[in-house]
């Protein structure tokens, strides 16, 4: 069984020892996070549906699918918190309910702190629970506040703060005692630029120091970015998994950057069938194509109408085109709400959901 | 599940946090000081009520015919209804009648009217030389004091008719008789016979004991339940349960706030015990040695105080573990009410059983029977124990039973409490519990 890393401070990664594999080769076997065939019902409903993929050790993996999906289900059987009906969740081999708590982090999508509790003090309480030493729990805490640029908020009250800085405190105590695998549900959401850039960089860093993170969200670009590897689930079921590159090759859908003398981008795409225009503008246009329109019958429609073309570049398809294209609607529409009906309060909308709520 | 968690550190771990909580909220440290004080107060009642008393100075106006009487009417009634403590300080004690006499029975009627005076007592002497007392009164005519003045005018007529024996008379002196009470057919505890006050402050004490652990059981099990349901509704609780099993979770609640609870309990009972315990001394300091006289709670001993804890540490825990699951089913605190009422009910049978029990109603075998049976027993034992009669036996078996009930309890609870903490936006009912805990983990 996989005991937790050895290093704790953020400020300390260099410690790791050496049972870490950063990068899996050949001569070493691949160490995974085995979501192996697993299925979960509530009731009538299928929450995970024979759900399979791996995340490697010691990498970024992106978790996509849309509201409903099984995504916060998946996480919570990984921590023990339910029971799959069928299947095992493994980490490097070992069943993830023989394994300590500590070997996990978790940034549930709901977001909620004792709203009545020092920031400091509930994150020191949480680690603690993980079995971290109070004092080392308190030093670390203290950097990553400050790396977070809300040192000066460690002991106000957690109500005291905004959602974004809770959002932060909260990422804090998923990470505080050194988990082996981070499990982060919707981490980017509701925060601005800076407090984004921020947190990928944490994200960055701490797939450096040898943490796995698996994450969902509903920000392809985000996913884009960060990911190493990622799997995209619809309806507990998983449609595409693989390296960022193998998903894109798996995709028909293309992009096709293309660049016209003349004014506003053209009435003259509509008659070309399966063509959207993501960016359209004055003089160029970022186009998704289905995976019925072949490229070149956009060139030569232009060239038939004697359009002069400037610019004309057949791309990757984006994720959030593959998403659409794998999983028939955008990320973040719902079509099914079986995990809901489970876990998640439907009066609630997201903004409620990641506000401090309640008295301690 | 499989994962093998001990219930240390991370019960203990939860437990101070629930503590540190609880006790450091306004809410808390106000209400403990108020309720100190309301303790401080009830138990320094009794001699406030003495000290209001010992001010009673029931005035009598004398009036009679001529001054020999007169005289010797207030020297004896003086001497009769004012006596002073044996082994006190004379001077510090203050006379409970004052004797003056009214020349004009007119004045004395005015007085007594205007409630100056608490009684007017005639003596006149009738022709066949008979002695006539009259005592007129605005009190009772059984009142103790009104007997006592009966009682000195017997003295007065004792007095003047030996004062009229011939001096060579063959009637010897008068004697006291022998008198002594013997008391039969009366309560005992081990044996020895119980008095009536003690008795009396048994009962007392047995209701206070009683609202208490009814009144601590239900507050405090409802700082559980609220404590649990805030959590969800705040939450941190999708923190919490990745980072600690339930039953780590649910003990640590429990224990938490149970220490809570006693901690306010302890903060309002051991200065309010403290004063019973030298009451005699503060009751003489206040009042002088007369009124300092025999204690008014007798029968507060380390024993029953030992029973108070033990009921309420089992009581508390068995309520709490079902209040905790019941918090952990709804998703607003607001909800609670609606489940917290069964339960109430469940606590106020209890308590109805044994205030019945205390004052001698209802019928003994219910009794008996409820002092073994969980929910009720914490608090229908207690009732027993406290108005005695109570074998070692029947002790042991209300205390195991409460144990069983209380691992079976929680057993239930820890899986509740897991199903019902992931449950959001569903109505708290007892189908939605059941379905839960079934497919809690």
């Amino acid at each position: 069984m996989a005991g937790p890393l050895p290093c704790t401070s953020p400020y300390a990664p260099r410690t790791i020892g050496p049972r870490r594999i950063r990068r899996p080769g050949a001569i070493l076997p691949r160490v995974t996070l085995d979501i192996d065939h697993v299925t979960k019902r509530f009731a009538a409903n299928v929450a995970l549906d024979d759900l399979a993929f791996s995340a490697p050790q010691g990498r970024i993996f992106g978790f996509l699918g849309a509201n409903g999906a099984g995504k916060t289900t998946t996480m919570r059987i990984c921590l023990g918190i339910l029971r799959a009906d069928a299947g095992e969740v493994r980490w490097r081999g070992t069943p993830a309910t023989a394994l300590p708590r500590r070997t996990w982090g978790y940034l549930p999508e709901e977001r909620g702190l004792y709203p009545r509790m020092a920031v400091l003090d509930q994150l020191v309480y949480f680690a603690s629970l993980y079995g971290q030493a109070p004092d080392v729990a308190r030093r670390d805490a203290r950097h990553w506040l400050k790396r977070f640029r809300i040192a000066d908020y460690a002991d106000r009250r957690a109500e005291e703060l905004s959602k974004g800085n809770q959002q932060k405190v909260q990422f804090i105590a998923a990470v505080l005692h050194g988990p082996e695998v981070l499990l982060m549900d919707e981490p980017f959401t509701g925060l601005d630029p800076v407090n984004l850039a921020l947190l990928r960089e944490a994200f960055l860093e701490l797939r450096d120091d040898g943490r796995t993170i698996l994450f969902s969200t509903h920000q392809m670009e985000s996913a884009e970015a960060l990911c190493e590897s990622l799997a995209i689930v619809d309806q507990g079921r998983v449609v595409a998994a693989g390296t960022l590159a193998e998903i894109k090759r798996t995709s028909r859908a293309r992009t096709v950057r293309l660049g016209a003398e003349g004014p506003t981008l053209p009435a003259w795409l509509a008659a070309v069938p399966g063509v959207t225009a993501v960016r359209p503008g004055a003089g160029f246009a970022e186009l998704e194509l289905g995976p019925e329109t072949d490229p070149s019958d956009v060139l030569a429609t232009a060239l038939a109408r004697g359009v002069e073309v400037t610019h004309f570049e057949v791309a990757e398809p984006s994720l959030e085109a593959i998403f659409i294209e794998k999983v028939g609607h955008p990320a973040g529409d719902a079509p099914t709400l079986a995990e809901d009906v489970a876990d998640s309060d439907p009066d609630d909308d997201a903004a409620a959901r990641s506000t401090v709520r309640g008295a301690a | 599940m499989t994962r093998p968690d001990a219930l240390l550190p991370n019960a203990g771990i939860v437990a101070r946090r629930e503590y540190r909580d609880r006790t450091r909220s306004p809410l808390f440290v106000a209400s403990t000081i108020i309720l100190a004080a309301l303790a401080l107060g009830v138990a320094l009642a009794p001699i406030a009520i003495r000290y209001l008393d010992r001010e009673t100075v029931t005035r009598i106006a004398v009036v009679a015919d001529d001054d020999r009487l007169a005289t010797m009417a207030i020297g004896v009634a003086d001497s009769l209804l004012n006596v002073p403590p044996a082994g006190g300080d004379p001077d510090r004690w203050e006379k409970t009648f004052a004797l003056e006499r009214v020349q004009d029975r007119t004045e004395a009627e005015e007085r007594l009217a205007t409630a100056e005076v608490d009684g007017i007592m005639t003596v006149e002497r009738l022709a066949s030389g008979q002695l006539d007392v009259r005592y007129r009164t605005n009190g009772p005519a059984d009142g103790v004091r009104s007997q006592l003045v009966g009682f000195a005018a017997i003295a007065v007529s004792i007095l003047d008719w030996t004062a009229t024996l011939p001096p060579d008379s063959q009637l010897g002196a008068f004697q006291t008789p022998r008198f002594a009470v013997e008391s039969i057919n009366v309560p005992t505890a081990g044996g020895e016979p119980v008095d009536q006050q003690e008795l009396a402050s048994r009962a007392f004490l047995g209701i206070v004991f009683v609202v208490l652990i009814f009144i601590t059981v239900v507050i405090y099990g409802m700082w559980v339940a609220t404590g649990v349901a805030a959590e969800k509704s705040s939450r941190v609780m999708e923190l919490m349960i990745s980072a600690a099993s339930p039953r780590q979770l649910l003990t640590g609640k429990v224990v938490g706030i149970g220490l809570a609870g006693i901690t306010q309990y302890l903060a309002i009972v051991i200065p309010a015990l403290a004063v019973l315990a030298v009451q005699d001394r503060i009751a003489e300091a206040i009042l002088g040695p007369t009124w300092a006289a025999g204690a008014p709670i007798v029968g507060l001993t380390p024993s029953l105080l030992l029973a108070y804890g033990v009921f309420f540490l089992l009581g508390f825990t068995l309520f709490a573990l079902i209040y905790a699951s019941m918090g952990a089913f709804v998703s607003r605190p607001d909800d609670l009410q609606t489940l917290s009422l069964p339960l109430s009910l469940l606590a106020m049978g209890g308590y109805l059983a044994a205030i019945m029990a205390l004052g001698g109603g209802g019928s003994q075998g219910l009794t008996r029977l409820l002092s073994f049976v969980p929910p009720f027993s914490p608090f229908v034992m207690l009732a027993r124990v406290m108005t005695g009669s109570v074998q070692p036996w029947e002790l042991v078996l209300s205390i195991a039973l409460m144990v069983v009930a209380i691992v079976v309890v929680a057993a239930v609870a820890v899986r509740l409490y897991a199903a019902g903490v992931l449950l959001y936006g569903q109505r708290p009912g007892v189908r939605a519990f059941i379905a839960a805990a079934r497919r809690a983990v």
